[in-house]
């Protein structure tokens, strides 16, 4: 597998006074190509330090960082060529217009000033503010402030986006809106890291993430990987919705040899087992001795998985 | 394009659109107007019918710019870096493919072109104004007297604006920024004036006796006291000018108004006008601290801001 992103050992002390704080402790982060890869973690626990330090706002104190292959140190201008960023809070000059702001960073990304114009308004239409680009910044809500902001990291046709805590302060619709834009760019090829403190947003987006609390990260991988320990701590979860025989069911289905709880409530059989018991539910059913709509598993909530990681169960 | 002259461009184009930029250009004009109006009916009353008009309002512009400089140069600079850090704009600045030299040389060639584009037009639309309105005559002496004047009002502004810069690169809040560069413009142009007289009363005591009834300088005694007095007064303001020599304010006035005649002197007289080489070489000191002091807060703003990590 190819990443995006690795940062080995990486370090990154501030100082406060004689106070040091230990911002990023030791971190070892891969970030797979084309995944949008959800780092998650309470705040202040070190996302936006190494988003910074991708990018060269910031230097490690040690350890290494490679971005797109290049050192984070050394080659951060090359890294900037190819990384789209959108910081927290967007980072939009309010008293310019929609296009003028493009125009603008389009020239400094090394466009010339029509090449630069003409990708500002391409861009401009991909985000769905086309009818607002003569209007000043300032008029604009959070969320087409967060769409220009988007707009703006994908001017130089970036190969990697980093998008710190993009969904801050968004109303569902717009959120929403968001996250098709996300996952459009994905499907084009290009590789995301969205940091964030809100779970369910990973849930929703990512194929990877990754925890991090106190500088450290907890655990990483894809979203099966961070998963599979959840479940074969806490047990395997599955829901059958169930039309007749419910009764029944529930007898055979405690009498499987994994199974470590099952409960029948409002035609709603909840299951957990001790390992995964999909394929022997499945034969259950299949006998065609019980009525049912659905069997679904159920996978652990991203708040289950991240307390399990926090409190290193 | 050259990134520095991309982010110049348009820097500049932010200035001359500002608010702010214009109330301080409205600002030089009214003051520009009421020194002229002072200065007129200070040569009146002083009883100078001869007809120096140039000149005399080259020095009510003098001391509108020992004023306004430096607040247009903090103007343009105080929120120079802190306000695009503050704002979250200097981020995605420089989170293009660019090097942190070029936003801080941007920064400093638009701030340059506003300073030299403010103090050259109002200096010569001021002047002008006066020439015509005066008839007076101008000679090429004259002429490159206020061409000086304007090098070294524009360095004086740039210096104050470098002064700026180098705390706004520090700034995490633009409100930080101000308060501390108006701070230092309020010690140097008033503040350390006040401490010089201050210093020098503390270090020779107080003044000797002296009487100002009529005749009293006809007697012995009445001229001794009054070369007492002198000698005094001499020795009060030596004191303050080592006092005050660490202030570009006190080198800029200096030569600003050396350059012409501004005041009548303490026993009737004008101040004579000196030749301009003599005056360049007898005032040397305070062109080289103008021209040095912006120098070397430049240096220093650029070692800070490309040093500087953005969190």
């Amino acid at each position: 597998m190819s990443f995006a992103i690795e940062t080995k050992d990486l370090v990154k002390v501030y100082k406060d006074g004689k106070a040091e704080i230990r911002a990023l402790d030791g971190v070892d982060m891969r970030v797979p190509k084309g995944s949008v890869y959800g780092f998650f973690g309470p705040n202040g626990s070190g996302k936006t330090t190494m988003i910074s330090i991708l990018v060269g706002l910031l230097l490690p104190t040690s350890g290494h960082a490679k971005v797109l292959g290049h050192d984070a140190i050394r080659e951060s201008v090359e890294i900037r060529r190819r990384v789209g960023l959108l910081p927290e809070g967007f980072g939009l000059y309010e008293h310019m217009t929609a296009l003028e702001n493009l125009t603008f960073l389009g020239m400094l990304d090394d466009l010339a000033p029509d090449r630069a114009r003409s990708k500002a308004l391409k861009v401009l239409e991909d985000v769905g503010l086309r009818d607002r680009v003569n209007a000043k910044v300032s008029a604009f809500s959070r969320g087409m402030k967060q769409r220009l902001g988007m707009a703006q990291a994908l001017l130089k046709d970036p190969e990697l986006l980093l998008l710190d805590e993009p969904t801050v302060g968004i109303d569902p619709d717009g959120a929403a809106e968001f996250r098709g834009i996300v996952r459009r760019i994905n499907s084009e090829g290009k590789t995301v890291l969205m940091s964030t403190h809100l779970l369910h947003e990973i849930g929703m987006l990512c194929t990877h993430a990754a925890v991090i609390r106190k500088g450290k990260l907890l655990a990483q991988g894809s979203v099966d990987e961070l998963s599979q320990p959840v479940r074969a701590t806490r047990g395997y979860g599955y829901e059958i919705q169930v039309k007749s025989g419910g009764e029944a069911l529930l007898q055979e289905v405690k009498h499987l040899p994994e199974t470590k709880e099952a409960e029948l409530r409002n035609g709603r059989l909840v299951v957990v087992a001790n390992s995964d018991i999909g394929s022997a539910l499945f034969s259950l059913v299949a006998k065609g001795q019980y009525q049912i709509e659905s069997l679904t598993p159920v996978n652990p909530s991203w708040d289950d998985v991240y307390q399990f990681y926090e409190r290193g169960e | 394009m050259n990134e520095s002259l991309i982010i110049a461009r348009q820097e500049f184009s932010d200035g001359i659109t500002s608010k702010r930029f214009w109330a301080i250009v409205a600002l030089f004009f009214v003051l520009y107007v009421a020194t002229g109006y002072v200065t007129t009916s200070i040569f009146r009353v002083a009883g100078f019918t001869e007809s120096r008009g140039l000149l005399q309002t080259a020095s009510s512009v003098a001391s509108t710019m020992t004023l306004m400089a430096p607040i247009l140069g903090i103007a343009l600079a105080f929120d120079a870096i802190s306000g695009e850090r503050e704002r979250g704009t200097l981020k995605v600045l420089l989170s293009r493919p660019i090097y942190r030299e070029h936003v801080i040389n941007g920064k400093i060639v638009s701030a340059l072109a506003l300073i030299g584009l403010t103090i050259t037009v109002s200096s010569l639309l001021s002047i002008s104004a006066s020439i015509l309105l005066q008839g007076a005559s101008v000679a090429l002496d004259d002429v490159v007297r206020v061409l000086l004047f304007i090098i070294l009002s524009i360095l004086f502004s740039f210096a104050y604006y470098s002064m700026s810069l180098f705390i706004s690169t520090f700034s995490n809040r633009s409100s930080h920024s101000l308060t501390i560069s108006l701070g230092v413009w309020i010690f140097f142009a008033f503040i350390l004036s006040v401490l010089g007289s201050l210093i020098a009363y503390a270090v020779i005591g107080p003044a000797p006796a002296m009487s100002f009834s009529p005749g009293f300088n006809q007697t012995e005694g009445g001229r001794q006291a009054s070369e007492a007095f002198l000698n005094y007064s001499r020795k009060v303001a030596e004191i303050s000018s080592t006092v005050q020599a660490v202030s570009i304010n006190y080198h800029y006035s200096s030569i600003a108004n050396s350059l012409f005649v501004t005041s009548v002197g303490p026993f009737g007289q004008q101040a004579q006008q000196i030749d301009l080489m003599s005056l360049l070489s007898s005032r040397w000191i305070d062109l080289l601290v103008v021209a040095v002091f912006p120098v070397i807060f430049l240096g220093a703003s650029y070692f800070a801001f490309t040093r500087r990590q953005e969190k």
